[in-house]
């Protein structure tokens, strides 16, 4: 039993982006000590900045084929891995601008916010990679601390401390459901790397192991029947975090179940689709119908997002690589849609104060760029062409028709109808209904800057979407044969190393 | 030597211990206390399963389950008095502002 761990310098070029991550919120927070002064809204800037590196990073990287494993194979990166964090990283400086006008409610710790921001962004750019349990463990865990302080952020608004409470329980005991199956499953083969497990036969030790791992990340996704915590923490958090915790995390826990799924468990797919397909509908089913009866738009678009997670389970599902380049695409509209949905929620919010449905009447009146960008956005994440929720959908209806689910597609579509109505309904208020009051409301230019974006993804996305789905699909090329993956990527470096 | 059984039921009965408590106790610290003893089960199992298959990736992972359980604590309980300052209470019950 001897370790040895090499790691030069060379090797730690595949971390470059964490590591100037972390460099650089260390940053954000000696700034905001050593500069009292600074007006908080520059630490915005400036994180999104440092963010802006990260991303130019990740592209390199991208366009060079940088891949690799460290760290004794715990650490592995490649084209999904870096398809993820470019998406988590996007999702963040969008979510960074969205709150610069927001911070102004929190009485104490503005400059602390964006600092805790980066850190989870830090965790989930981690969580993007991980080969073994253990670096899932840690790196689910460390992605998590930072959301339980940020939803608990507002500290005079008692829905917020209930918000942060709820999670924080619902979150911890995910975490020990997770650690008790990973022991069950390293009783069970004496292994942690994802692809040396390659169960091959459902032994009680795996089987109750699996599944408690699979029902901790169901929590972290928010599939039904793990889905208790979502609408009560994505009420009460402040929006901008509501809107990070409705992607980010989602998205950096699909990397983790498609690796485990695809690598750990190929052998075994018959048995996990039928799991799946059933969480899949649940999920759909359950999300849809309980968001047509909601009053409060984050309510709203906290069932519609259990709904929309029940799609993506459709891709995987299928359990094929094309299920898996659907995942990645429909993730990418997904994240375009609704960070864009909650600016304007945010943006109202800021304006009125008020998150209700009710209070988006005849928001056309007041303000027509809020109510066209929301009328997109909810179309987009209803499915309807020419956007591109409506490419997502297809691609991830084709990939499970190509398995012939058929059960699994009616469904899906009969809740398409479902999610349509309710979406209308909001539409309907904005479009139809009379204001109350009809002063005209004026948006901020960070917050028309986030909204802009989201737009032009869902419309390029929708009108022009062949570029990227060859991304998603060059992302997923090692799961071209769905075969146990390599247990050692090969390494290449940049510089033609 | 015991056999491993011993320990992967003790871990078993220390873990349900655990479960139930999260699910039917009402004071927040108590199911904090109930969350521990769920993580300090998967402890007993990795140990010995380490030492039965004599592996030493187990006794790794103990090291970062017990990092992240403290890492939990602090921030639990620093939730939970922001909470009692609100309240004056750390029983969930009080805590019904969301629908549940």
């Amino acid at each position: 039993m001897t370790f040895s761990l090499n790691v030069t310098g060379s090797d730690l070029i595949l971390m470059l982006p964490e590591i100037i991550l972390t460099l650089w919120l260390c940053g954000i927070l000696i700034v905001d000590f050593a500069m009292p002064k600074l007006p908080k809204e520059q630490l915005a800037y400036l994180s999104v900045c440092g963010l802006a590196i990260v991303l130019a990073n990740l592209v390199w990287f991208d366009l060079e084929g940088v891949s690799g494993a460290l760290f004794a194979n715990m650490f592995v990166l490649d084209r999904m891995a870096l398809f993820f964090k470019i998406l988590i990283v996007g999702a963040t400086m969008l979510v960074l601008l969205a709150s610069r006008d927001y911070v102004q409610r929190f009485r104490f710790f503005k400059g602390e916010y964006y600092f805790l921001v980066l850190m989870s962004a830090l965790g989930m750019m981690l969580m993007a990679s991980p080969n073994d349990l253990l670096s899932m463990f840690i790196t689910l865990e460390f992605s998590t601390f930072g959301f339980y302080v940020l939803v608990a952020y507002l500290r005079e608004d008692a829905a917020s401390n209930e918000a942060g409470l709820k999670f924080f329980i619902l979150g911890v005991f995910a975490a020990g459901l997770l650690t008790y199956g990973i022991s069950l499953v390293y009783g069970e083969t004496g292994k942690i790397v994802f692809s040396e497990i390659a169960a091959t036969a459902w032994t009680p030790g795996l089987t109750i192991g699996f599944l408690l791992i699979f029902a901790s990340l169901g929590f972290k996704i928010g599939a039904v029947p793990f889905h208790s915590w979502i609408p009560d923490t994505y009420h009460g958090a402040p929006t901008p975090i509501t809107a990070f915790l409705s992607i980010a995390p989602k998205a950096a826990t699909f990397a983790i179940l498609v690796r485990l799924f695809f690598v750990s468990l190929a052998a075994l797919k018959p048995a996990w689709v039928l799991l799946l397909v059933g969480v899949s509908i649940l999920s759909m089913t359950y999300g849809n119908i309980v968001a047509i009866a909601q009053k409060n738009i984050k309510r709203l678009l906290a069932y519609s997002g259990i709904a929309q997670i029940g799609n993506v389970l459709i891709g995987l599902a299928a359990g094929t690589k094309m299920g898996e380049d659907a995942i990645l695409f429909y993730l990418l509209t997904y994240v375009f849609a609704n960070v864009g949905a909650f600016a304007v929620v945010i943006a109202v919010s800021n304006l009125i104060r008020s998150d209700e449905i009710e209070d988006y009447s005849g928001l056309n009146r007041r303000s027509p760029f809020l109510a066209f960008a929301m009328l997109v956005f909810l179309l987009s994440l209803a499915g309807v062409p020419p956007l591109a929720g409506f490419i997502g959908k297809l691609y991830i209806f084709l990939a499970a028709i190509k398995e012939e689910l058929y059960t699994l597609i009616m469904v899906g579509l009969v809740n398409i109808v479902i999610s349509m109505y309710y979406y209308l309904i909001i539409v309907k208020k904005m479009y139809i209904n009379e204001p109350i009051d009809r002063s005209p409301l004026t948006v901020s230019p960070s917050m028309q800057a986030v909204i802009y974006v989201g737009l032009a993804g869902t419309l390029v996305l929708g009108i022009y979407p062949k570029p990227f789905i060859e991304w998603a699909v060059a992302a997923t090329l090692m799961f071209s044969n769905f075969a146990p993956a390599a247990a050692v990527a090969p390494v290449v470096l940049p510089f033609g190393g | 030597m015991v056999p491993l059984s011993y320990y992967v039921i003790l871990s078993a009965i220390v873990f349900t211990t655990g479960l139930v408590g999260v699910l039917i106790r009402r004071n927040i610290i108590i199911i904090l206390l109930s969350i521990e003893l769920m993580l300090n089960a998967t402890n007993i199992n990795f140990v010995a399963f380490s030492r039965y298959l004599g592996n030493v990736s187990g006794q790794v992972f103990v090291f970062f389950t017990l990092t992240v359980a403290a890492a939990e604590v602090a921030v639990g309980l620093a939730i939970i008095i922001a909470l009692y300052r609100s309240k004056s209470s750390i029983n969930v019950d009080e805590f019904q502002l969301l629908k549940w």
